[in-house]
């Protein structure tokens, strides 16, 4: 079985954005909500100022902060390592969302599915449809776009990025690209002193 | 990896801190009100007041469990949250708690009617009855910091302090709503009592003070996340209600008024709000003071 997981190649991300807008695309995303994003830093003293781009989604912890503290079980990890939430079971008690240390849960508010993307109260049809697989109350995140890698696809933000600063693939399998780039490059997870074996990467 | 800035950086796509949004006003007063509840159930408890053991019961069985359903997402399906006592400490509080209404409730009917005689049931159930509901009751008191503590990135919260300061919280809050409710029945007949009581919520409201001083010093020297939440805390915008509300009214002011005024019935009156508005006041703050830590910065090295 597969151990999926995900790098960033900060060296490649220009900060375009167009993965969270693929992300958006794909999982019919709410005005408001997001999945992933790129966030920036500026840092040095004027002239000599620089920008960094760093992408954030759900780091599909191995040790999950967020499933170990979910009441209902609705939190839970498949074999292939995408940490998954079951909307029928969550309770939308919100402490996944305190749990997760890097503030990657999206609580799914009733207002939110009643207005669209355009700014009115008129959904389109895309939201109208895309919308039904949200349940009001509930909490979401992202799950590596579970549906298209059971297709044997990458996730959408994977496809999306114009300079393949992301890259998608199996931990385990020490061949490939995900891997490679870990092994060599020094691959660093997020805030790896919390201690929750992050399956995300950045290399740099 | 560089140090990082501290700033607000709010829903922005940027690095940087940002305000824990999920546990909101509503969560805030269920945990005030379960705590309170137990809180002065466990000292009415230790006094066999029956009408402090009621109300406390009811405080944590009516109120705690409207603001729990008003914040929750689903609350049709909120009994879903008792299924996973092997990992999750909301889910053992609520066995806690139902433990607690179950017991207390049972032992409360045996106070008022002597089940023991009355069925023949002997005093080691009773005993065993009682000793569940006070322990349930302590469970109640600290749970809710247990959940709290497990939340890694928030700093301000990320302590063994936050169980400590609930169960400390709550039993100042019982200790002085006992004192108040009892002061012409159950301490008329023995004003001992009273005056031993009285001075329980002194040295609460000291312990309360210090485990208060811990908390911000501990969030302050622990991370850039905690320095955020002690300085909103303390010089930002949640200054004035924390050191007017919490501290000002909340433990000095009561402190003073029940050792300046011993035995008046209207300044334990004033303690008991006061104490109660900076306990409320209290909780409040620790949510909407709690902050992420920001995202780890791969800025290159100089």
């Amino acid at each position: 079985m597969a151990r999926y997981g995900m790098v960033f190649d900060l060296r490649r991300c220009i900060g375009c954005n167009a993965c969270v807008i693929g992300c958006k695309q794909e999982n019919s995303l709410p005005d408001g909500m997001f999945f992933t994003r790129t966030l920036s830093e500026e840092y040095g003293v004027y002239p000599a100022v620089n920008r960094v781009y760093i992408p954030t989604l759900c780091n599909h912890c191995e040790d999950a902060p967020c499933e170990k503290v979910c009441p209902s079980g609705a939190t839970y990890t498949r074999d292939d390592g995408i940490v998954m939430v079951d909307a029928d079971k969550c309770i939308g008690c919100g402490s996944c969302a305190v749990a997760c240390p890097y503030d990657q849960r999206s609580q799914v508010d009733k207002d939110l599915l009643s207005h669209g993307l355009f700014g009115t109260d008129e959904l389109t049809p895309f939201e109208k449809d895309g919308y039904q697989r949200f349940v009001p109350g509930t909490i979401t995140k992202c799950d590596f776009c579970s549906e298209r890698v059971d297709a044997g696809l990458d996730p959408a933000c994977v496809v999306t990025c114009p300079t393949d600063a992301r890259i998608f693939g199996d931990l385990d399998d020490p061949a490939s690209k995900a891997s490679t780039l870990i092994r060599e490059r020094d691959g660093k997870p997020p805030m790896p002193e919390l201690k929750t074996r992050p399956k995300v990467y950045y290399v740099d | 990896m560089a140090m990082q800035e501290t700033k607000i950086v709010g829903d922005s796509f940027q690095v940087g801190v940002r305000f824990q949004r999920y546990w909101d006003t509503s969560m805030a007063i269920a945990f005030f009100c379960g705590e309170l509840g137990a809180g002065l159930f466990f000292v009415s408890f230790l006094f066999d007041f029956v009408p402090g053991m009621v109300t406390g019961m009811l405080i944590t069985g009516v109120f705690k469990s409207y603001f729990h359903i008003a914040h929750m997402g689903v609350p049709m399906k909120s009994w879903r949250a008792i299924l996973r006592p092997d990992r999750s400490w909301i889910s053992r509080g609520l066995m806690a708690i139902v433990f607690y209404l179950g017991f207390g409730t049972v032992h409360v009917l045996n106070l008022s009617f002597d089940l023991e005689t009355t069925l023949g049931l002997g005093t080691a159930l009773g005993n065993l009855v009682q000793f569940l509901a006070a322990a349930a009751a302590l469970v109640v008191m600290t749970y809710q910091g247990m959940a709290m503590s497990h939340s890694s990135a928030i700093s301000l919260w990320n302590t063994a302090l936050m169980p400590v300061s609930g169960l400390t919280y709550a039993l100042t809050g019982g200790a002085v709503l006992t004192m108040v409710m009892g002061w012409n029945s159950l301490f008329a007949v023995t004003p001992e009592g009273l005056n031993n009581l009285a001075t329980e919520v002194l040295l609460l409201l000291l312990v309360d003070a210090i485990v208060l001083a811990s908390v911000v010093y501990s969030a302050n020297n622990r991370s850039r996340g905690g320095q955020v939440s002690v300085s909103l805390l303390l010089s930002g915008i949640y200054r004035q209600p924390f050191l007017f509300l919490v501290v000002g009214t909340g433990l000095v002011l009561p402190a003073l008024v029940l050792w300046l005024v011993p035995g008046n019935f209207i300044a334990a009156l004033l303690a008991a709000a006061t104490i109660l508005a900076g306990y409320l006041t209290y909780r409040v703050l620790i949510f909407k003071a709690g902050v992420y830590e920001p995202m780890t910065s791969f800025r290159p090295s100089a």
